[in-house]
């Protein structure tokens, strides 16, 4: 550091540099809040609580997005008596997924993959906490909208299999972009087939026979995504 | 021997980026110097364990990064810079390399003092709560080391590092590059061949995917001499001077 | 920016104007505190005193030159290590000028307070015996006899009690004293003695 002091000159032995670092690491350090602390310690990795936090999709602009979708939903279901949170859910927590992804919203992407916290890892726990909101929200909404049980949870299942097709199409495609407009088209595709065949719009989250179907297209999109997610083959 | 790299290729689709490259390095600036599409990247780009080879042998920090358990004893000790870094606009700079810090899984006491040595290793200090938005290129590409240099790595890979800065920084960066080396192995790949000169102790010369040149600076200089080879500056004859002949004997081979 | 703008911008949380401040006064700070401490104490002392004067920035008043503030929280953050580490720690020990100097200096003569009223504390909780004593007698300034009379106990015990705080107060205020003959880290006046603002 330069010394602009023109007078005093410090000892020779005294390291003004080091005594400089010591000052400027506690000034320029930010603690990390209670939830960080508290997800570092739950996760046992002060680096995944850190990527888990700066989550785009958990960022507070997006979750009231969310939150104010599904309160809209629960709202039309009072008024109409189709249970739309029921159809909103899924499609709300498929685009959060898919933003949760790295290429297209993750610019430091590449560097992201050389980390010691693998990023599959953070794309896992990512998922999984958005999920958790996204049904957490989706519950409420429901209950506040007195919609029946039966629907209330119904929907939890397509959700899960609609995220999960999601995020393999976003690892597959490398691009959140993507994974939300397969997102929410397969969903929308699912709701209207379904109720062709049906004859009710909430046939795709109220049909028992479909429960199957929807859990085995979660684990098979699972897997694409786990398996998109392996170290790359390449980015000439 | 901090690398070991043994015939590694990698191929995309019909294209073989890296077409039998081997060295060894240990402690020291290490240069790669080539035109651009001569393979520096993937090279670098395998030894940061983003990219795995097609074929070959590939030890790194005395590990093998293919499998889980080294490559993440690997990673906590390397740093890296790509070539393209984004940067997240919302974070200010201390703010992005205490994120990496902690992703290189470095414990979290030792973190707020490393981060503050990083950033002032790189000329950032009064800039350190600025948000990366408001930064220029050259800044953001100090910031770029600065994550890389963090964790105090033993092996170093640099991307065209000097990307945007200016001369004076240029100069500052050298610095910084002989006195990294001289605890860990420290690669350069750039394009620009007086960063190589000034800093390096080792250069290789890759073109189309191979090594056609190892050795020092002052034996890349002299394989310049009258030969009359194109160039303002004796290294960078030599430079052209090496990437001639390897194009003329790959042509009269084909 | 003058020194006063800096710590006003310190105060208002721009760390580049603390960098600025450590620029132009570590170096001085840095050669005083070295007559008394050895040079990696004296790193220690000057990081937690520079630390100490950003989170002190919003508390600052201009009176007198930011330097003496400065070296104020240099000599209070040097005591508070000398008092961890022992008076071994010490090459010259002065931390305290000796009696009869007067105190020019405000940041002087508030640790002066402050070193009295930890010794005051020593006599013992507010109401006991040598305490009371104490107040009445020397701060108070009342006659033996009448203290005697207020405390409702013989003459002989008043002045015993005094004469017990006047020890326990020397022992206290010794821990804190310079050696005989020793030299002191504080100048005459408030100003650093070379190259200050």
């Amino acid at each position: 550091m330069n010394s602009t002091n023109t007078g005093a000159t410090e000892p020779a032995d005294v390291d003004l540099n080091r005594v400089w670092i010591g000052v400027a690491a506690q000034v320029w350090h930010r603690q990390p809040g209670r939830l960080e602390r508290t997800a570092a310690r739950l996760l046992r990795s002060p680096g995944l609580a850190r990527a888990l936090l700066t989550t785009p999709s958990l960022l507070l602009g997006w979750v009231i997005a969310s939150a104010v979708v599904l309160a809209a939903g629960a709202v039309a279901t009072v008024g109409t008596g189709t249970p739309y949170v029921a159809l909103f859910a899924p499609a709300v927590a498929a685009a959060g997924i898919a933003y949760a992804y790295g290429p297209g919203i993750d610019p430091a992407w590449e560097l992201s993959q050389s980390m010691a916290v693998s990023d599959r890892m953070v794309l896992l726990v990512r998922a999984l906490a958005v999920f958790a909101l996204n049904a957490l929200l989706g519950l409420a909404a429901s209950a506040a909208s007195g919609a029946a049980a039966a629907v209330t949870f119904g929907w939890l299942v397509p959700m899960t299999a609609v995220c999960a097709f999601a995020l393999a199409a976003a690892t597959l495609a490398r691009s959140a972009n993507v994974g939300v407009a397969a997102g929410l088209a397969g969903w929308a595709i699912t709701v209207l087939g379904t109720r062709v065949a049906g004859g009710s719009l909430t046939a795709a989250v109220a049909s028992a026979s479909l429960v199957l179907p929807y859990l085995l297209a979660a684990v098979v999109c699972s897997s694409i995504a786990w398996y998109a997610t392996r170290i790359p083959r390449g980015m000439p | 021997m901090n690398v070991e790299i043994s015939d590694l290729t990698r191929r995309f689709g019909r294209t073989q980026a890296v077409d039998g490259v081997s060295l060894e390095t240990g402690a020291g600036v290490f240069g790669l110097l080539g035109p651009n599409g001569a393979g520096k990247t993937s090279l670098l780009r395998m030894m940061a364990t983003v990219l795995p080879p097609t074929s070959g042998k590939l030890r790194l920090l005395g590990r093998d990064p293919g499998h889980y358990a080294p490559r993440r004893e690997i990673r906590r000790r390397l740093g890296y810079l790509p070539q393209n870094l984004g940067y997240y606009p919302g974070f200010t700079v201390t703010d992005f390399v205490e994120y990496f810090a902690l992703l290189k899984e470095m414990p979290p006491r030792q973190v707020p003092r490393a981060v503050a040595a990083a950033v002032e290793q790189v000329g950032l200090g009064d800039k350190a709560k600025a948000r990366l938005r408001t930064l220029s290129g050259g800044m953001l590409r100090r910031v770029g080391i600065a994550q890389a240099i963090v964790n105090g790595p033993e092996l170093l890979l640099l991307d065209e590092p000097t990307a945007g800065l200016d001369p004076e920084q240029r100069m500052a960066f050298r610095a910084l590059l002989r006195d990294l080396g001289q605890r860990a192995t420290v690669l350069v790949s750039t394009h620009l061949v007086e960063d190589v000169g000034a800093a390096c102790g080792e250069v290789a010369l890759m073109d189309a995917g191979r090594i056609v040149f190892h050795g020092t600076p002052d034996e890349l200089t002299a394989r310049g001499e009258g030969t009359g080879a194109a160039g303002d500056a004796p290294l960078e004859r030599g430079y052209s001077a090496v990437l001639a002949s390897a194009r003329s004997e790959t042509a009269a081979r084909a | 920016m003058d020194d006063t703008d800096l710590i006003a911008a310190m105060a208002a949380g721009d760390d580049a104007a603390l960098r600025e401040l450590f620029s132009r006064h570590a170096p001085w700070l840095a050669a005083r505190l070295r007559s008394v401490l050895a040079a990696a104490d004296v790193e220690d002392v000057l990081q937690e005193t520079f630390l100490a004067a950003w989170r002190g920035a919003g508390g600052y008043r201009p009176v007198g030159p930011v330097g003496g503030w400065l070296w104020g929280i240099a000599r209070r953050q040097a005591a508070l290590f000398l008092r961890r580490r022992g008076p071994a720690a010490l090459i010259l020990p002065a931390v305290v000028p000796a009696d009869g100097r007067h105190a020019s200096d405000p940041a002087e003569a508030a640790l002066s307070r402050a070193a009295i009223a930890e010794a005051v504390a020593a006599l013992g909780p507010e109401g006991s015996p040598e305490r009371e004593a104490w107040r009445l007698v020397y701060v108070e300034d009342r006659p033996v006899a009448e203290v005697a009379e207020l405390m409702g106990v013989p003459v002989g015990t008043v002045k015993s009690r005094a004469h017990r705080a006047r020890r326990l107060l020397r022992a206290a205020l010794r821990s804190s004293e310079p050696a005989p003959g020793s030299s002191e880290l504080l100048p005459r006046s408030g100003k650093p003695a070379e190259g200050g603002t």
